[in-house]
């Protein structure tokens, strides 16, 4: 057993391309698609900030030039001025070159702005307004919109109100304050209670598949694993040997996956604000989340051993594996959305591959007991220990192992 | 020695099989009642054309395959009861079984030696007499993919002999080898046999037979037709050399299925 253990290993690390595929690429893959998806989105955020949208106002208001100046918006923006009389074609042109890009927004000011605003008494007088035109599909278009009505109009609208009112408390009517009231750690796991499970589960899995298919199917395909069933060996020696080296080499596979992603993820946050937050473990949680993450693989691993011992090459287990991921994928999914809800009942951690997703959302959420741990880990032994069973049966079939 | 009683052995044939082999039949006897014992110090040949169950009767001597019917025990064990034990002193040479072409001989051989729970110091005695013999030395540490072909089936014999096995069971042990190597292996056989061991093969090379076999056992469709020495099966079908005395059994015996 010690023996097939170790040939399993030195099988995987002499060679550099499946060094590569299994520690060096997860890796480089993580940071090359966080890295890449902060840096774009890094760059489209300083590149809408940095953009100096080209604004049309038709008819300004008095002082409008002067609020620009003061506010500094005649900074972020160039601002053409057109005249209340403009004809038709110049406003036609500067729709289109809205519409295409050229041009990022159009304000238009009822004639008379400043008066009608001031005049206005009682109910039933007229109110003047404002028409911006932007294209809703682009973003700087959207930018300067927004812009536009946070800085000019907000500013405008303040001091028109001032002049009407004099005291502007006499809009507020109350002041509302908020208290957050939050355990930390949940707060802080939502986000990652929400991703773990399932890029856990999901990960280990595909980590294991093409180890495990080759190890034996590719195995039997290449008329190696008659070798090995001529040795005055048990079959289950063969199996355990077979099935924890490669478990090893699946856990080893997807610590590279699980840091290198821990590691990378800050380079997408970067550009996406603040979106998850540090969760701290305790040394209790670790070791539960360590006992589940080693049981589910060996389980997964054992999974596959059956699957693949059944297949006549490496092509045809892998078309046997894949409803087997797929499977998976949805098992882990299931738990992205039963955030909040009300909690899984106890029976649900033993259900296989579900279980232990559960599990490691409630280690995330600091919720899992000593029973759920135990339940979700101990089925994976003992699912693994029963397949290691057939699997011994199965290598004694001439059918099976000799496709005879 | 191998001694083999009434072994049959009967596949199911799957309908794209069935269809393959143009056959309405559901079963294949690949093994019809075959007998026969092997001594030690001999080397037994078993021949017979493509198909005819050499390969069916070595697999079930190497405990690879359980028979349907009757018994097959090797060094006094029965190789379904106690197949550790015949496991332990049988080694088994055949084209579907290859080295792991990512590892070099020289792994294969020490993780072998050890799967047979052999101490490293044999192993390595035992390595450096088998890879002179074969010269194989200076290729050692190559894997087993960038060797030869010759090469690659040097190594496997090499491999399959770590453990100093008392019955030596090669299934066509020289095809597809050029003349040399397959001299090499010829006088392989024969010295394991000068040692005392016993050599059992399957072959359809009349010449190989002859010159090698100390006794031949003629298979023709899963049956075994007749078994001597070489002069004895001359005798008996009145023949000049061994492919007329196997075409005149051949017409006998061979029925057209139709």
């Amino acid at each position: 057993m010690k023996n097939i253990f170790k040939k399993e290993l030195a099988r995987v690390f002499s060679d550099k391309k499946m060094i590569f595929s299994l520690f060096v690429l997860p890796a480089v893959l993580m940071f090359g698609i966080y890295g890449l998806m902060g840096m774009l989105m890094d760059n489209m955020v300083s590149d809408i900030e940095e953009h100096v949208g080209s604004v049309y106002v038709q008819n300004a208001p008095e002082g409008f030039e002067e609020l620009a100046a003061q506010s500094g918006y005649d900074k972020l923006a160039n601002v053409t001025y057109l005249e209340a009389d403009a004809s038709a074609e110049k406003i036609a042109e500067l729709k289109d070159g809205i519409l295409n890009g050229g041009v990022d927004l159009l304000v238009t000011f009822d004639a008379q702005f400043m008066e009608k605003a001031a005049a206005y008494q009682n109910a039933g007088d007229p109110i003047p307004s404002v028409t911006m035109a932007y294209n809703s599909s682009l973003n700087y278009s959207n930018a300067a919109r927004s812009t536009f009505n946070g800085m000019m109009l907000g500013a405008l609208e303040t001091g028109l109100l001032q002049s009407r009112f004099g005291n502007l408390d006499l809009l507020t009517v109350f002041n509302t304050e908020t208290e957050v009231i939050v355990n930390e750690d949940k707060a802080n796991g939502e986000f990652l209670a929400m991703m773990l499970p399932y890029l856990i589960v999901m990960l280990l899995f595909a980590g294991s598949m093409g180890l495990v298919v080759d190890a034996i199917a590719g195995e039997k395909e290449r008329g190696t694993m008659a070798n090995m069933l001529l040795s005055p060996i048990k079959r289950s020696s063969i199996v355990f040997g077979k099935l924890f080296g490669l478990s090893v080499l699946s856990v080893m596979s997807s610590l590279v996956y699980a840091v290198s992603m821990i590691l990378a993820m800050p380079m997408m946050m970067d550009g996406m604000g603040e979106m998850g937050g540090a969760v701290s473990f305790s040394p209790l949680q670790i070791v539960e989340l360590l006992g589940i993450i080693v049981s589910l693989v060996l389980f997964n691993v054992s999974a596959l051993c059956l699957i693949s011992v059944f297949a006549k090459n490496a092509k045809e287990a892998n078309a046997y594996v894949m409803p087997l991921y797929m499977a998976v994928i949805v098992l882990g999914m299931l738990t992205m959305f039963n955030t909040g809800g009300a909690a899984p009942a106890t029976t649900s951690y033993a259900i296989p591959i579900y279980g232990s997703s559960l599990a490691i959302q409630a280690l995330v959420n600091n919720e899992l007991t000593l029973v759920q741990f135990g339940l979700s880990a101990g089925v994976n032994v003992v699912l693994m220990l029963v397949i290691v069973f057939a699997i011994s049966k199965v290598f004694n079939n001439e059918k099976v192992m000799l496709n005879a | 020695m191998i001694e083999i009683k009434n072994l049959t052995k009967v596949y199911k044939l799957s309908k794209k099989k069935m269809a393959e082999l143009k056959t309405k039949e559901t079963m294949k006897r690949a093994a019809d009642n075959i007998s026969l014992t092997a001594r030690p110090g001999e080397i037994y040949g078993l021949l017979g054309p493509n198909g005819a169950g050499k390969t069916t009767t070595l697999r079930c001597v190497a405990t690879l395959l359980k028979p349907t019917e009757g018994e097959v025990s090797v060094c006094g064990y029965d190789t379904v009861k106690q197949s550790d034990k015949v496991r332990e002193s049988i080694c088994f040479l055949t084209n579907e079984i290859k080295l792991d072409p990512h590892f070099s001989p020289k792994y294969l051989f020490n993780f072998f030696g050890r799967l047979h729970g052999i101490d490293e110091a044999t192993i390595e005695a035992r390595r450096k007499e088998l890879f002179e013999y074969f010269e194989i030395t200076d290729f050692e540490n190559k894997k087993i993919e960038e060797l030869s072909t010759g090469m690659k089936q040097k190594a496997s014999i090499a491999v399959s002999l770590v453990h100093d096995p008392k019955v030596v069971i090669f299934d066509e042990p020289t095809n597809g080898l050029d003349i040399i190597t397959a001299r090499n292996v010829t006088d392989l056989l024969l010295k394991l046999r000068n040692e005392g061991k016993l050599v059992i093969i399957s072959t359809h090379i009349m010449s190989e037979a002859q010159k090698l076999c100390d006794r031949i056992g003629i298979i023709i469709d899963g049956k075994k037709i007749t078994e001597g020495t070489l002069p004895e099966i001359l005798e008996e079908t009145k023949a000049a050399d061994l492919e007329d005395a196997f075409f005149n059994l051949y017409r006998v015996h061979h029925k057209e299925e139709k």
